[in-house]
């Protein structure tokens, strides 16, 4: 009797602890990239300058900004895979790619999604035009031109509507790649988009267009992470504050955008913070 | 022999209640008392930063009518007030992020920055005093000179202040996971030691019964109990106390850092209608910053300034229903930003008027920003340098008013922050005493009860 109820309290005894134990240890088997030993990153692979395929390799700025933020947490395993605009969120969200660098701009929609790291860099949007074009010193300018953006993007409308300008035409292409092919053959006066995908075009050919450097908007381009990996967000964080301490940024900034004329910035943007 | 395993697991026990009841009290009293309220200090870093320039661009732009808005002499009042407690937050990141080379050049590079940044800005005053200029009108050369200070401060400094706070912040999680995962690693040992203590303390009581044939041996029962209730008791304290932790550090610290954010961002993003007046070149860039900047502290899908002012009336009009946030509307992420979701879910039960007031607070600084764009537009720059000045009016301005709302909810998470760090200090505290109280009871129980029978055996 006695002995009975005794070996009953302590099997509870032993349950309650037990359950006790294991509610506080389930809380930080949370996993995390940073203890991850191979990493699959997205990058573009349309995007001159920033990601682009080239004899079956993946170049660009994004690309080699993959591979430092990769190499500073302390992952040399890295594939790289090409995704598209509209793929990024679905491959993250589904695990086929673990990062997401491709031109990638944090917006609040996207945040209830993704965790962003970052931004690496601050891309502001500006305005390219023939080199030939000297009537074109900013974005009131554009009153009476025609502008071309690509298909799905709003760039053009921050300067009608946002601004009030009254553009002649408005012309959507398919890419921003058929939106430059119309500027070079004097379909459209102007493209308008981020400065640094631009830049990636006019890398291309330095001396067809000229920049109006004139940039109106901010464009966060953000490490895109699985949402709610803080501690990956903050070592990412960690890696691009040391690239723009040490110069690496900088570098790969002019390795990659230099002769276009683009004002770069050169030092660390203001994160967006992890959480 | 058994005898000598109960006393030694009852050690044991109390060895290990001892060190983990330890590790939670620090780690209350790190997060309480150390890095929480440094991390605060540190995100009001921005906040006093961005008030600097503000200052300066309103001092500019009310020119010779030093009488504009709540006067010159309280904007050069405000700016030195500003600079103090940039330093101030400046020792505080120093303190913070000693040992973290990253951080520490950032420190740096902000304590110089704000070097270069007072010398433009005082440059700036002085060519626009020289000149003479009216309100609005602002010299070209002086407009030169801030154009240069603003830019800096905005490439430069704030950045990085801004990531010194989001890195307090880092650091203040790392230090807690870490202290969390210690004392679940504890509560392990303590759970395991325990459930051997009575395992041994049974063990002993049987092989008595065996020996001497004795029904049972009260104080080694009463012991057995008095093991159980220390396991258990400890266990959950120490569950409790994390539990508490965790509340002050989500609900508290956090939610008053990210609105402390909202407020340092919404302090630029007034200024950035000062920016708008004075500098014609610039002045659409500085409406799509005012907007962006907008966005992030209240979001609602909104390409344009009149989108979104009518956007917000629907925010302050609906709370604390937040539009869009049913996901009836694919296209509509829903209300978002520091001050939408995130500060909705943050608010315990009784909260929700404060955060009610902000939002209305927030949304009579996007009227008046209406009404400053319409004159502004009209070429009624007069009647928009008083929009403006009336907005940043210590007394009567809708951004003050603002401010103060916010720092009434930001209060409210403050308190949150202390009284659960208090209530984790008092769920552990009657251990303090009750441990070792406990364990010597327990022993004592030990030996009274084995002591007859081993004079018995005598």
């Amino acid at each position: 009797m006695w002995f009975g109820r005794r070996r009953a309290w302590s099997v509870a005894a032993l349950v309650a602890t037990a359950t006790l134990v294991l509610s506080a240890c389930s809380a930080e088997d949370e996993k995390s990239l940073v203890d991850a030993d191979s990493l699959t990153i997205g990058v573009k692979a349309d995007q001159p300058g920033l990601g682009l395929e080239e004899g079956g390799e993946l170049v660009g700025f994004d690309v080699d900004m993959a591979h430092e933020i990769a190499e500073r947490m302390g992952i040399t395993d890295v594939e790289l895979v090409g995704v598209t605009s509209a793929e990024r969120e679905d491959k993250l969200i589904s695990g086929e790619v673990d990062m997401v660098v491709a031109t990638y701009s944090i917006t609040p929609a996207r945040k209830t999604e993704v965790t962003f790291g970052g931004p690496y860099y601050v891309a502001k949007q500006d305005i390219l035009v023939r080199a030939d074009e000297n009537e074109v010193s900013g974005v009131r300018d554009l009153a009476g031109r025609s502008v071309c953006q690509g298909e799905g993007s709003n760039s053009a409308l921050r300067i009608t509507d946002g601004l009030g300008i009254d553009v002649s035409e408005l012309q959507e292409a398919e890419s921003y790649s058929a939106c430059i092919e119309r500027l070079a053959e004097g379909e459209v006066d102007a493209v308008s988009t981020d400065n640094l995908i631009l830049a990636g075009f006019l890398a291309e050919d330095p001396d067809a267009f000229q920049f109006v450097n004139n940039p109106f908007t901010d464009e966060k381009y953000g490490v895109g992470l699985p949402y709610g990996d803080v501690a990956a967000c903050e070592a990412v964080n960690k890696a691009v504050s040391e690239m723009y301490q040490d110069e690496t940024a900088s570098v790969l900034l002019d390795e990659w955008f230099g002769e276009t004329g683009l004002e770069v910035v050169r030092s660390v943007p203001q994160f967006e913070g992890c959480d | 022999m058994l005898s000598l395993l109960c006393v030694a697991t009852i050690v044991g026990l109390f060895g290990s209640a001892t060190v983990t009841l330890g590790q939670a009290r620090d780690g209350l009293d790190v997060l309480g008392r150390d890095a929480g309220p440094q991390a605060m200090a540190t995100t009001e870093l921005y906040l006093a930063l961005a008030d600097m320039d503000a200052r300066v661009v309103n001092i500019l732009l009310m020119g010779t009518d030093h009488d504009l808005g709540s006067g010159r002499e309280e904007s050069e009042a405000g700016y030195e007030s500003s600079r103090g407690q940039a330093n101030e937050a400046l020792l505080q990141a120093a303190s913070l992020t000693e040992g973290d080379t990253v951080e520490e050049y950032n420190v740096q590079a902000v304590l110089d920055g704000i070097g270069a940044y007072e010398q433009l800005a005082a440059e700036a005053r002085l060519l626009n005093d020289e000149a003479g200029a009216p309100p609005g009108e602002v010299d070209p050369e002086a407009l030169r000179s801030y154009r240069q200070a603003t830019r800096l401060m905005h490439t430069e400094l704030l950045p990085k202040a801004f990531n010194l706070g989001l890195d307090s912040s880092a650091i203040v999680r790392t230090n807690h996971e870490e202290g969390q995962s210690a004392v679940a690693m504890g509560l392990v040992w303590v759970g395991g030691v325990g459930v051997a203590t009575v395992a041994a303390l049974i063990a002993l009581q049987l092989y008595l019964r065996v020996r001497f044939r004795r029904r049972f041996n009260a104080p080694l029962l009463v012991a057995t109990v008095g093991a159980m209730v220390l396991t258990v008791g400890v266990t959950l304290a120490l569950n409790s106390s994390g539990g508490h932790q965790s509340e002050a550090k989500d609900e508290g610290l956090d939610a008053a850092m990210a609105l402390a954010r909202a407020g340092a961002i919404t302090t630029d993003m007034q200024a950035d209608q000062s920016r708008y007046l004075i500098d014609d070149v610039f002045a659409d860039n500085y409406q799509q910053v005012y907007l962006e900047r907008s966005q992030q502290v209240l979001f609602r899908p909104a390409s344009t300034l009149e989108d979104y002012y009518a956007e917000i009336g629907e925010v302050s009009e609906a709370f604390p229903e937040l539009p869009g946030s049913d996901g009836s509307d694919s296209r509509d992420p829903g209300t978002l930003g520091y001050l939408g979701q995130s500060a909705q879910e943050a608010l315990l039960p009784g909260q929700e008027d404060a955060l009610a007031e902000v939002l209305s607070a927030y949304n009579d600084v996007q009227v008046e920003d209406q009404r400053l764009r319409a004159a502004a537009r009209d070429g009624d720059l007069e009647a928009a340098i008083d929009v403006r000045m009336g907005v940043s009016h210590t007394e009567e301005g809708v951004f003050p008013a603002y401010m103060d709302a916010l720092d009434g909810l930001i209060d409210l998470h403050r308190e949150e922050f202390t009284d659960g760090i208090d209530r984790g200090d008092a769920a552990l505290a009657p251990w303090t005493w009750g441990l070792p109280v406990g364990a010597l009871i327990l022993l004592t129980l030990v030996v009274i009860g084995v002591r007859p029978r081993l004079a018995e055996y005598r």
